[in-house]
This record gives structure tokens, C-alpha cells and sequence, in this order.
């Protein structure tokens, strides 16, 4: 039996089953995909240095550390169910059922979806997927395409497809609507955008942000948003164009778009028809929480962390004993978050079993540490209120369970 | 569609073996090791099955396992994800087709 | 503009707005009631792709409801198994 089962093998979940097998732990990771890496495989961006962040090298890297320490790496298992019974958590899945002490849950995040007419037909894809078709499988998702929502995680897959040679012929907004919301309405995107402009990907959206983040100035800049969009290397961003309906018959043909104002209305007779192959559905990304939630554990529904979190500690605990959590599960940050929360957790889950003599304190509190530093440093900030999100949390854990008098209770790091 | 042999920062593909195997009766070209989605979508198809009920076409959504979209037949299992499957030599595997729906039919006739 | 009403939410059983808005406003519905009465979010994905979608709708429908009120319930399997899968395991 191992002492502690890792469920996910991305990021988060190999550097937890790292930490946990650097301090004497027997561990197993299991993982749906056909290799270790989760979405860390697909990351490929500069880093403001110049350097490369390449996702796949990052993930060998763990993989072969994680190897070295004897883990033992199951791909293509999928979890169904988790639960506890006697002390022990039962992880069951579709080819047998683990048991241990110790579950590190790590399945990262799901796509929001943006429903509009025709996205069922083959060719049309959330961004993610093409993410890993492109840079994991390298094959192509198509000639041309079209992607609908304006955000972070599609500015950085949109450089990854042209870095494959793959056209991506615009970007534009979804149509405003009682799902889409507010990434269908031009200034909260633009807002949004701005927030991120440290890494923004052309030339006018950095210069424009420092001013305007004052907002008579973003309506004015909305309002003589030239119609064709802001080139962002090359590719058209046209946050004055709403996506209505995909085209095709047993594929994607094309995208029906219309333009609309600085609030999202739709301009009436402005109707075009754009050819594309594929289209790339951007709603972004939030917290994949399932297996939690059917172990019992309690939520909280924290906007700026992506949306329904579980209850967890700093050092990545849960309330529930033997249960721990990290990497995009416990909010959507970047990849180099993930690691170093990994970390915290196994850490975290061998000072719990008495690993580590007297400097597993001192070594959990420096983890803790560092995944703050990680975040000051980080170069893609999915949500400008990360901070504000992660404190709601942090507070939340203080005020439910750290003044219980557990013997374990976890300690405030300061 | 082409796959991404040259890539200017990830480099040249590694040569693999080439491997063939079926689908919906027609044989095609595979590398080894890699998903039957990615596969399949090299050798230019995306629709990999249609919905049960109303016959639409569907094809590879999220491409990790989430969305189920992707669902094919693989050697007589049925509802095998494409985009977390290994395509193997010889494999046949068979698009997911339109069921008659008795039960929906019943229900609209009362 | 789309024809709101048309648009597929739930992929899997194929159920639009129109089906869920009027549902959820003729039955005033709870999360679990919405989903029982159109099956949406319980085909074969288990509303990994739609339920985003399903919130908003309801958030839209139910009087005074906070995004994020409506509760986070999931159950098991939370992937498709074959009954043999089950029946070895537990």
C-alpha cells in the first residue's frame, strides 16, 4: 500500500509527490492522460527575460525526478470516486481501487464553456485543446481559424498556434448574453486586459494602460476602437465584433460576426460571414473540484480564485484528515504556482506523518513562503485579484478550523 | 490536416514508427504512441461520431478527458475518449453512430 | 442576433436556453429539480461542459440568489464506468 496517492500528474501533483518521496514516502500518482504533465505540457511561452518556459521540457524534468525517487507513475487511469472508510481513503478508478492513508488531490481545471449556435460541430474546440493538439501532439488544428473570447489564456495560445504556423484569422468577442456576461461586453474586457498589461501582447494595449485605467478615458478609447481591431502579432483583436454563430455542415465553415458598441449591442445589418476551419472557444478556466466534493470536503465560491474552491490551509490541507489540495484545484494561477504549492502539500502531508525530524517546520513555513514569492514574480496572472482571492480563503481556514485546538492545527505564517 | 514537424522552439518530431489502423472500415497511417484524436485529426477527420438522439455531428472538444465528446469504439468497447487513447496497430475503431430512441419516441407519441 | 432560445447548453443531451429558461421559470426550480426535468448536465459528461451555464440560468431565474449559492453537488462516478468496473470494486 502507499502511503500517499496523488491524483493528477500535472504540475502541482508531481511536485507534491516529489516532496513526499524526497522526505520517505511511498508514492503513486495517477493520471487520465497518456504521459505526466497535465496542462503544463501545453505551455510554451517568453518569459520577460527572454527565456523559454517550455512546458514539455518542465514536465520531463518532474517526471524524471519523480521516477528517480522511486514514484510509481499510473497514466491513463481515471479516478471516479473518493472516500473514506476506516482512516483510509479509497480512490477508486477504472482499474481498480487504491487505498492509503494520504490523498493528494491535483486535477487543475476545467474550461467554462461559451454556448452559441453551431459549437457542437467537429472543428470547433475550447482553446485548451488546442493548446495540447498543437504543442503536445503536434498536429494542426486547422488552416484558419477564429477565436471567440478576449483573455489571458487566449492571448498565450493564440502565440503558441502561430508559433506552429497555424493562421489565426481574429479574435472576437462572444455575443453579450445572460451566460457569456461579462466576456461579452467590450470595456470589462478591456479592463480585464488592461489589468494584465504587463504582458500585454501588443504594442498600443501596454502604452494605453498606464493611462487608461481611468474610466472616461477606457470608454473614449472603446468608443474610437478602430473597427478592424489592434493587431497582437499579427492577428486582429476586435473587441467591437461579437461571434454569432458558427457555420458549417459536418464542420466548421465559418463564423457569422456582427459589430457592436462599447456596451456589446449588437449593430444591426452588420452581419459578416468569415470563413475559418476551426474556432477556439476561450471562456477561460476554473478550479476542477469533483473529486473533492464527492469525498465530502466543504466550499467556497471565491470569484477571483475562478470560482468554487475546497476549504483549504496555506500549508494545503483540507478539513477533512488525510485530504490535501494543490495547484489550480485551490484557485487558476500559472503553472509555476502550482509546483510550489505541490510542494507545500507534500511537505504539508509528511510533517502529518512525522516525517522530516525537526526541520519540517522551518522547510513547510519556506514553501508557504516561496509559492508567495512565485506569485509576486509571476509573469501571467490569470486574475489581477489573486491576492484578495487567496486572503477571502486564507481567513475563511482561520475562522472555521484553526482555533479548534486540534493538536495538528495549523500555525499562521507570517 | 499537417502535422508540426518543424517547430521553431520545440524543435524537429522525433522520428517514430509508423503504424496503420482502421476507422469506420478505412485504413490510415498513425505514429506510434500518439492519441487516436490526434491521429485521426492528422490524417484530416474531425467528426468522430454523431449525438445518440439527433444524429449531429461531434468531434474533439477539450481534448483532455473532460467533455466525453470524443467518444469511438476501440476493438468492441464501446464510449472509449479518442483524445486519451493510444492508437495501436491493427485497432479498429468505429465511429459513435445515431441510435434509434424508442423510449424518446414512446414519450412523444402519448 | 442568435436565436438565444436555440442555443445548445447541455451538449451531451442536446437541451437549449429556451428548454431550461422555461423550465426553470414555469417550476421556479432548485439546481437538482432543473436538471431532472430536462436531464440536462446528466449525459454522458456529467455536466463538465455545461454547468457553468446551468448556474447562470438559474441565478437568472431564482429570486435574490447570490452567484455561487447554488450548491456544488456532484456524484459519484463522477466519470463513466461500466457496471463491471463498479461491481469489482465496491
Amino acid at each position: 500500500m502507499s502511503d500517499v496517492i496523488v491524483i493528477g500528474g500535472g504540475p502541482a501533483g508531481l511536485a507534491g509527490a516529489i516532496a513526499c518521496a524526497s522526505s520517505g514516502l511511498n508514492v503513486t500518482i495517477v493520471d487520465e492522460f497518456i504521459k505526466p504533465g497535465g496542462r503544463l505540457l501545453g505551455q510554451l511561452h517568453q518569459e520577460p527575460s527572454g527565456e523559454w518556459w517550455n512546458g514539455i521540457k518542465e514536465s520531463e524534468r518532474l517526471h524524471q525526478e519523480a521516477r528517480k525517487l522511486s514514484v510509481d507513475i499510473r497514466c491513463g487511469v481515471s479516478v471516479y470516486n473518493l472516500e473514506k472508510e476506516n482512516h483510509l481513503w479509497n480512490v477508486y478508478t477504472n482499474s481498480g481501487t487504491l487505498t492509503a492513508p494520504f490523498v493528494l488531490v491535483a486535477t487543475g481545471a476545467a474550461e467554462y464553456p461559451i454556448p452559441l449556435p453551431g459549437w457542437t460541430l467537429p472543428g470547433v474546440m475550447s482553446i485548451g485543446a488546442a493548446q495540447v493538439m498543437t504543442n503536445v501532439h503536434r498536429v494542426q488544428v486547422g488552416k484558419k481559424g477564429i477565436i471567440i473570447g478576449a483573455n489571458i489564456l487566449a492571448f498565450a495560445i493564440l502565440n503558441e498556434l502561430q508559433l506552429a504556423g497555424i493562421t489565426v484569422d481574429r479574435i472576437v468577442l462572444p455575443e453579450r448574453n445572460q451566460i457569456s456576461q461579462k466576456a461579452g461586453e467590450p470595456e470589462e474586457v478591456m479592463k480585464s486586459l488592461l489589468n494584465a498589461a504587463h504582458l500585454a501582447p501588443s504594442p498600443l494595449l501596454r502604452f494605453g494602460s498606464r493611462f487608461m485605467r481611468r474610466d472616461w478615458i477606457r470608454k473614449i478609447g472603446l468608443n474610437f476602437y478602430p473597427k478592424n481591431g489592434v493587431k497582437v502579432n499579427g492577428t486582429p483583436l476586435q473587441l467591437r465584433k461579437a461571434a454569432i454563430e458558427i457555420i458549417g455542415k459536418d464542420h466548421v465553415e465559418g463564423v457569422r460576426i456582427a459589430d457592436i458598441d462599447a456596451n456589446g449591442t449588437i449593430i444591426a445589418g452588420s452581419e459578416t460571414i468569415y470563413e475559418a476551419d476551426f474556432v477556439c472557444i476561450a471562456g477561460g478556466l476554473y478550479p476542477l473540484a469533483e473529486l473533492t466534493a464527492v469525498a465530502g470536503c466543504p466550499f467556497q465560491y471565491i470569484p477571483e480564485l475562478g470560482g468554487h474552491v475546497p476549504h483549504h490551509s496555506e500549508t494545503m490541507e483540507t478539513p477533512l484528515e488525510g485530504l490535501f489540495v494543490a495547484g489550480n484545484i485551490t484557485g487558476i494561477e500559472s503553472g509555476k504556482i502550482a509546483m510550489a504549492q505541490g510542494t507545500t502539500a507534500g511537505l504539508s502531508i509528511a510533517k502529518h506523518v512525522g516525517k522530516g525530524a525537526g526541520t519540517i517546520d522551518e522547510q513547510l513555513q519556506q514553501a508557504v513562503k516561496n509559492v508567495r514569492t512565485v506569485r509576486q514574480h509571476a509573469a501571467i496572472q490569470f486574475n489581477p485579484e489573486i491576492n484578495s482571492g487567496r486572503s477571502k480563503m486564507n481567513q475563511l481556514w482561520d475562522d472555521l478550523y484553526a482555533n479548534n485546538n486540534r493538536e495538528d492545527s495549523p500555525k499562521k505564517i507570517v | 490536416m499537417t502535422r508540426i514537424i518543424d517547430h521553431p522552439i520545440l524543435g524537429k518530431l522525433a522520428d517514430r514508427e509508423i503504424i496503420t489502423f482502421q476507422f469506420d472500415g478505412n485504413t490510415y497511417e498513425a505514429y506510434e504512441n500518439e492519441t487516436i484524436a490526434a491521429a485521426l485529426l492528422a490524417n484530416g477527420i474531425r467528426k468522430l461520431r454523431v449525438h445518440e438522439g439527433s444524429g449531429t455531428p461531434r468531434g474533439i472538444y477539450c481534448n483532455i478527458g473532460h467533455c466525453m465528446e470524443c467518444r469511438v469504439t476501440v476493438n468492441d468497447q464501446a464510449n472509449v475518449r479518442a483524445c486519451l487513447t493510444v492508437v495501436n496497430k491493427n485497432m479498429i475503431v468505429e465511429s459513435g453512430k445515431q441510435h434509434p430512441n424508442i423510449f424518446k419516441r414512446m414519450v412523444e407519441q402519448r | 442576433m442568435a436565436n438565444m432560445g436555440e442555443i445548445v447548453i447541455c451538449r451531451c443531451e442536446e437541451v437549449t436556453y429556451g428548454q431550461l429558461q422555461a423550465t426553470a421559470e414555469e417550476h421556479k426550480c432548485t439546481a437538482r429539480e432543473l436538471k431532472l426535468r430536462t436531464r440536462a448536465g446528466m449525459g454522458f459528461c456529467g455536466g463538465r461542459t455545461c454547468r457553468p451555464s446551468l448556474d447562470r440560468i438559474l441565478e437568472s431565474v431564482i429570486p435574490n440568489i447570490a452567484p455561487g449559492e447554488i450548491p456544488l453537488k456532484y456524484q459519484p462516478p463522477i466519470r463513466p464506468v461500466t457496471f463491471g468496473t463498479v461491481g469489482e470494486n465496491q
